[in-house]
């Protein structure tokens, strides 16, 4: 872990602050999952990835749903990686339809794996895209957390409010952002550790945690390893 | 990327600039917004919601809302005016019979509280379609130089060839940092 923010006095600097309060004060899982609310300034004093959710699926109660996801490169301009959620419709998506829920395993689409190449870690800039839709219900103050790290250490933190979204629609946003500048022995291990790179992605309406998404990542890809 | 080469130039001061993108229906919005960063923009259908692009350079963020302009939206637009820096209405120059609902939607939000203070940018925008009226048509038809509560520019401009759109944004930026400057 950097140690660079710790004897910060630029008082303002909200990032800065965070992050200082974030390490000074950290929390565990074990903690959170006792709470009946999870809070934004929970999640921030997490220091590691959780093994559990910290909220049921049941717990979205504005049928926020997820339908695509994106992600390009910006010096080159290409798409990356690309994947939407099957609609019924599949060449003529329809705006208003529902999407259909699979409803076997609670925690399917919770969960997603991703397997990139060694290539993809020497990225300078890339654009991030989610596209989620939201039910009947208006949601208020919509935040998203995400947080990734390689074992324990923090790679990236994403704090963005959504604020307010319409009901019954359908909204997209693009995070476009510096990859973090990690050194060769880091990336090294990244390629030789699948899935030890691992993110969770908290969502909050109103600040009480309503999602809870894990993904983890390979880099092995295209390498004998793989 | 256009949005690169505009929060390069951002100072200290702005640390965090937020931009909402409005109009009616059918402007341009979202190809504005997609061209701008270098997108494809075949197969853009009406925003049911919002679009955002967030950008973060060396430590400044940079944040444009796109909401949808469908009648059956605007009522929500409220919803968007919280600490916005600049306010980008963008009007299709073809369209001249809903000129007159251009206008009044857009002195209506001239007069919100939360949009006091942000810069305006007009956007004549569809300048590549023939018939379409031209940048100073448009500032007399919905009456721009009665505006004398906000900074304001109107530029033309073409989202499908990308042309101006710099242009118009870097004024934005400019004329936020130098009210950050002297509010300081």
């Amino acid at each position: 872990m950097s140690s660079d923010a710790k004897t910060s006095s630029k008082k303002k600097e909200g990032f800065l602050r965070r992050q200082v309060k974030s390490k000074s004060d950290p929390v565990t899982e074990e903690e959170l999952l006792k709470k009946d609310v999870v809070t934004p300034d929970d999640v921030l004093r997490l220091t590691k990835c959780t093994e559990k959710y910290l909220c049921p699926p049941e717990a979205n109660i504005y049928g926020i749903d997820f339908t695509r996801f994106k992600l390009r490169d910006i010096d080159s301009n290409q798409v990356l990686f690309e994947v939407a959620k099957p609609a019924p419709t599949y060449e003529n998506e329809d705006e208003e339809q529902d999407l259909a829920e699979p409803d076997e395993d609670p925690n399917s689409g919770r969960f997603v794996r991703y397997q990139f190449t060694p290539h993809f870690l020497k990225l300078k800039t890339v654009g991030a895209t989610v596209e989620f839709v939201v039910g009947e219900k208006p949601v208020n103050k919509f935040r998203m957390i995400e947080k990734h790290y390689f074992r324990d250490r923090v790679l990236k933190c994403f704090d963005f409010e959504f604020g307010f979204c319409i009901p019954h629609s359908r909204n997209t946003v693009e995070h476009i952002y510096e990859f973090p500048k990690l050194n060769e022995d880091t990336i090294q291990e990244m390629v030789r550790h699948p899935y030890e790179t691992r993110s969770d992605s908290f969502y909050f309406v109103e600040d009480r945690l309503i999602m809870h998404n894990k993904a983890d990542y390979a880099y092995n890809g295209g390498t004998a390893a793989s | 990327m256009g949005l690169l080469t505009i929060l390069k130039k951002m100072k200290q001061k702005e640390k965090e600039v937020r931009l909402l993108m409005l109009g009616l229906d059918n402007a341009g919005k979202t190809t504005i917004l997609k061209k701008f960063n270098g997108e494809d923009i075949d197969t853009i259908s009406p925003t049911l919601g919002f679009n955002i692009k967030t950008l973060e350079h060396r430590g400044f963020k940079l944040n444009i809302w796109d909401v949808g302009g469908q009648k059956s939206l605007r009522s929500y637009w409220r919803n968007y005016f919280e600490s916005t820096d600049a306010l980008i209405w963008v009007v299709d120059s073809a369209d001249r019979m809903r000129l007159s609902d251009c206008k009044k939607e857009l002195h209506s939000l001239l007069v919100e509280e939360r949009l006091s203070g942000a810069t305006l940018l007009v956007f004549a925008n569809k300048q590549d379609l023939p018939g379409s009226l031209t940048a100073r048509e448009i500032r007399e038809a919905l009456d721009l130089d009665s505006i004398k509560t906000h900074h304001w520019l109107i530029q033309d401009c073409s989202a499908v060839t990308g042309a101006n759109l710099l242009n118009g944004m870097d004024w934005v930026v400019n004329d936020i940092a130098s009210r950050i400057f002297t509010m300081d």
